[in-house]
């Protein structure tokens, strides 16, 4: 198997009148060809701006991105923005978070999800249309036809996020990026979603990069897992053997957070205390230390390096769950 | 169209109506039944209003005020038009423009815009007006045509800041929109995500805008020939203006017969650009 993607020490930092603010610090990260994988984080993780800078979406004049990223074997970062531009759609695409926000108001679908396939593929007018009456199909919309001279505010969340997903899929991706693509839809809905996506997958033999605050989401859909904390990788692995052999008690902490059918009826949801380092004075140590259950002294002063253990699995911490090392539980 | 009306309520009808009448009267002005506008009747100068062959009367020097007034609509129209035409099309372009690229670009056009705004308008076209209308030779008049020229070219300099503050905010406030990033995301050039998905979004908050400015435009054309450097030897509702200016004691009618209509074209031009502005309000609400 050949990797698709390659991100090599990616760093993303935002000019803000606090000062300089490391979203993302130094991630590697290796997709390989026709796999899946979930990269999980609470909030402000770093995970959607990683995702964004991977595909060379952030452009602001205050953002600088570092690093190496390699894509499909053509080196994206040391390529123009015309070039990366032309990766786009065919090469890649996204699906966003928010589809009440991501499909422009004012203009019908038809025009919407035609509007790549004629200005990338070169389709005429009619060709586009019989693509795309084709691709709403694929998303599973009913009567595609009529669907095209709808405007999005006639249409659901679930509705609009098909649409989004039938626009990104238009051009043939290699790879897609999923933002986090069901958290605002409700969770019937979200379910048909996930299937949906995994299905495309592999009928169109798609990488996927599934985003998500949710590791109920990446469980049944992913591969590998990547869990993101303060701008950094924290653990990665195959999805089953993070489940079964968690090392990182950050990840412990949002497993336990699932809600769960045999909880106690009243009974408090576990969460995990406190929040994110402030981006923009990290603290030296492990940045979890201040809300972990199992934090020492050396946590708070040294910050740990991934280690390999085995099959695959990564992991950035000084007293991994499951070591016999004697820990006091504070 | 039909249903476009129905949504009106009756303030907005009689504007529609009576900016319908003013363009009406702009088409077929020239020919009307009427007096010609620039020939003085030397039997009835300064009759009042309902006089025989003179409906709203006549100026101190005899001038038929219905026909001025009817004719009077062209020039005056057309000058509103075609400044803010060409001031909103510069204006937007500029707004849009710089919102886009953002960084020092939008903040020297935001800078321009600001100290052109800061000038009151009336202020700011009286000095292009002064500048620019002045002829060589103080004995000679300069020449109307350029002059109307001129005057045109004053207020579209004085409408570009205005309609460019409206496109540059309300780019601003769609440029970040995710679909935005979505449209890029799929690989579109920066000229098409302009054209095709923010300019769509911009116009309406500019067409509500452009009905406001026409209004403006309509006013300092006035105010710039009672100040005495409007249109004086022409045929429009400031060359009316400003030809009694000095005195209209003896025929008032002559000073508030094209007074009237302007105000009310004025009203009605405002009237349609709030409805269309609180139509546009509750339209970013549903989305």
């Amino acid at each position: 198997m050949s990797s698709i993607l390659k991100l090599e020490n990616l760093k993303v930092r935002f000019a803000t009148h606090r000062g300089q603010l490391e979203a993302v610090r130094g991630v590697d990260l290796e997709v390989e060809a026709g796999t899946s994988i979930g990269i999980v984080g609470e909030s402000g993780s770093g995970k959607t701006v990683m995702s964004r800078a991977a595909m060379g979406l952030l452009t602001g004049s205050n953002v600088t991105r570092e690093g190496r990223i390699t894509f499909d074997g053509k080196v994206l970062s040391d390529m123009s923005r015309d070039e990366v531009r032309n990766e786009f759609g065919t090469g890649m695409a996204m699906i966003f978070q928010d589809p009440m926000t991501a499909l422009n108001p004012v203009r019908r679908i038809g025009s919407q999800l035609q509007e790549s396939l004629r200005v990338r593929l070169g389709m005429s007018r009619k060709e586009a249309k019989a693509r795309s009456i084709e691709l709403l199909t694929l998303v599973r919309i009913p009567e595609p036809a009529r669907m095209l001279r709808k405007f999005p505010s006639q249409l659901s969340g679930g509705m609009r996020q098909r649409i989004m997903i039938a626009i990104a899929i238009s051009c043939n991706p290699k790879l897609l990026f999923a933002d986090e693509p069901t958290t605002a839809l409700d969770v019937t809905v979200q379910a048909q979603i996930l299937e949906l996506l995994t299905d495309l997958r592999q009928e169109l033999n798609m990488t996927m990069v599934l985003v998500t605050h949710d590791l109920g989401v990446v469980a049944g859909n992913t591969d590998y897992v990547a869990v993101m904390y303060a701008g950094e990788i924290v653990e990665q692995a195959p999805t089953t053997e993070l489940f079964a052999n968690m090392k990182m008690p950050y990840t412990e902490a949002l497993f336990k957070s699932i809600p769960n059918i045999n909880m106690k009826a009243g009974s408090r949801l576990p969460v995990i205390e406190g929040r994110l380092p402030d981006p923009t004075d990290r603290p030296p140590g492990c940045g979890f230390a201040p809300r972990c259950n199992y934090a020492q002294d050396k946590c708070f002063t040294d910050h740990p390096e991934l280690e390999v253990a085995k099959d695959g699995h990564l992991y950035r911490c000084w007293f991994p769950l499951g070591d016999s090392i004697q820990r006091k539980v504070s | 169209m039909r249903k476009l009306w129905s949504t009106l309520n009756l303030p907005s009808k009689i504007s529609v109506l009576w900016v319908l009448l003013v363009f009406f009267f702009v088409v077929t002005g020239n020919f009307l039944p009427l007096l010609d506008p620039t020939e003085y009747d030397p039997d009835a100068s300064g009759v009042g209003l309902f006089s025989p062959g003179h409906f709203l009367g006549t100026d101190i020097n005899g001038y038929d005020l219905l026909s001025n007034v009817i004719n009077g609509a062209r020039i005056s129209i057309l000058i509103a038009l075609v400044s803010v035409g060409i001031g909103g099309l510069i204006g937007s372009a500029i707004g849009i423009g710089s919102a886009y690229v953002r960084g020092k670009v939008d903040l020297v056009v935001n800078l321009f815009f600001n100290i052109l705004l800061s000038i009151p308008n009336l202020v700011l076209g009286l000095a292009l007006v002064a500048i620019l209308a002045t002829s060589v030779d103080p004995s000679i008049p300069i020449d109307p045509n350029r002059r109307v020229f001129i005057i045109i070219f004053s207020l579209t300099v004085v409408i570009i800041p205005i309609l460019g503050r409206i496109a540059r905010g309300a780019t601003l406030s769609w440029v970040n929109r995710e679909f935005i990033v979505a449209a890029r995301s799929m690989g579109m050039k920066d000229r098409h995500i302009i054209f095709k998905h923010i300019v769509p979004n911009v116009l309406p908050a500019i067409y509500a805008v452009i009905f406001l400015a026409i209004g403006v435009v309509i006013v300092a054309e006035g105010a710039l020939s009672l100040l005495g450097v409007g249109i004086i030897d022409g045929v429009s509702w400031g060359a009316m203006i400003g030809r009694v200016a000095g005195d209209f004691t003896y025929a008032p009618q002559s000073m508030y017969v094209p007074v009237i209509v302007l105000a009310l074209t004025v009203i009605a031009f405002n009237q349609i650009g709030d409805h269309l502005r609180s139509q546009l309000d509750s339209r970013e609400g549903k989305i």
